[in-house]
């Protein structure tokens, strides 16, 4: 069978430094960073973790309220981060058959933020009466890609995976291997969040957060630092639009890059701590798709999220399989753990 | 409160939850056809009417009922004058 190459031609970000990858490209290029410290976290009993990096929402009542009204944050982040790909990739809606472009949008769980809402409303009185209609749809795990679908029309694959930190990956994996066989033109992939004190609270019960810089909250996260002590949780969405070779060059788009190899796997060693041999697999299964080996890369952006114990298995991991030729960064110190997106 | 306390508390709901224009909210206004409400919108309108008049509704055949604008007013003007239980 003949697999599709697949591209990626579009570009989208709503993320701490704004709406636009092009504050986000600036922002990195400052070596700024947006973590600071959440006031309103202070009257969590126990969260140890008083710092984030959330994002300031923009310009979401140019969504027409029959469609915002079904969108938590997240799922409005997604949709603009959706339609800058959109405009970067030059896509005309209206010229690709609705049922040949989809979208692939993961996060860890829906909205924590509308979740939160329904418990405290339900588990305070036992009462069902005071939710509203919309709650479902904003809470639901595929909120972000069925709302994105939703507002922009899309008639193909809408799917969300769940994986924790490994969601928008697995969904730029997933389109990546839905084009390759066929099936679709056009994906928007990537992943969407958003911050609430319970997520972060989630990370603080495993001691995986950052405690030691509430008072100077730009000063952490440290990914692969010696003075690293956890993860600060941020917000946002990040989606590619993924097309195979063949459409793009059909209709003259500029391509930005070619995905050639994609891997996932589990561990099956623990539930939480990270697993240096399997990071190994996965990599190299990923070379081995795309007929590379490790003096290929140029370039690793780790995941890399300032934990004690994570950032050194990732390291090692990186040692073992590229030597230490290859420079690595992470984003976290810019925008903080975005989780799924 | 007021019939027209209650008025003004409606045209808020409807101003705030629903992103209505204060000019557009004629008491002859249908909510579906004028106003551009969904059986969605419905559930949520009562909702919102239950926390902003601190009542219970429960009598879901004259919420069935409500066409215009002046139905809602209404219907929350007879719950509220209804006698307190007990």
């Amino acid at each position: 069978m003949r697999l599709n190459r697949v591209v990626i031609t579009g570009i989208g970000a709503v993320t701490s430094f704004g709406n636009g990858v092009e504050c986000l490209i600036q922002g990195i290029r400052k070596g700024r960073s947006t973590v600071r410290h959440m006031d309103e976290w202070e009257e969590y009993i126990g969260l140890r973790t008083q710092v984030a990096a959330p994002v300031e929402m923009r310009n979401e009542k140019k969504i027409p309220r029959k469609k915002r009204r079904s969108m938590s944050p997240m799922s409005i982040y997604a949709v603009q981060a959706s339609e800058q790909a959109i405009a970067d990739a030059g896509i005309n809606l209206a010229e690709i058959p609705a049922d040949r472009i989809g979208c692939i949008i993961g996060s860890t769980m829906g909205s924590g933020q509308t979740l939160n809402t329904v418990f405290e409303n339900i588990a305070q009185n036992k009462d069902i009466t005071q939710i509203s209609a919309t709650m479902f749809f904003k809470c639901v795990s595929h909120t972000a890609a069925m709302n994105a679908a939703q507002y922009l029309g899309l008639g193909g694959y809408v799917i969300a995976t769940a994986a924790a930190c490994a969601s928008s990956l697995q969904a730029v994996g997933t389109g990546y291997d839905l084009i390759r066989l066929g099936k679709q033109d056009v994906l928007l992939c990537g992943g969407a969040e958003e911050l609430h004190a319970t997520v972060s609270g989630t990370f603080d019960r495993l001691y995986a957060t950052s405690v030691r810089y509430n008072q100077n909250p730009q000063d952490t996260p440290r990914p692969f630092d010696s003075a690293r002590d956890g993860l600060v949780c941020g917000e946002g969405s990040g989606i590619l639009a993924l097309e195979s070779y063949q459409h793009a060059v059909a209709r003259g788009a500029k391509i930005y890059a070619e995905i050639t190899g994609y891997n996932t796997c589990g561990n099956a060693v623990h539930i939480s701590q990270s697993d240096r041999r399997s990071m190994v697999y996965c990599m190299q299964r990923a070379l081995n798709e795309a007929g590379k080996s490790p003096k290929d890369v140029d370039y690793i952006n780790a995941h890399a999220t300032g934990t004690v114990q994570g950032d050194k298995a990732e390291a090692e991991a990186i040692r073992e399989l590229f030597g230490n030729g290859v420079p690595v960064s992470s984003l976290k110190g810019y925008i903080g753990h975005t989780l799924g997106a | 409160m007021t019939e027209q306390e209650i008025i003004e508390l409606i045209n808020k709901v409807f101003e705030d939850d629903f992103e209505i224009e204060k000019v557009n909210l004629r008491p002859q206004a249908h909510i579906f056809n004028d106003l551009g409400l969904d059986s969605l919108d419905i559930i949520d309108l009562v909702v919102a009417l239950q926390q902003n008049f601190k009542i219970k509704l429960k009598d879901e055949e004259k919420i069935r009922e409500i066409r215009t604008l002046q139905d809602v007013y209404n219907f929350i003007l007879n719950e509220k004058n209804k006698p307190a239980k007990g």
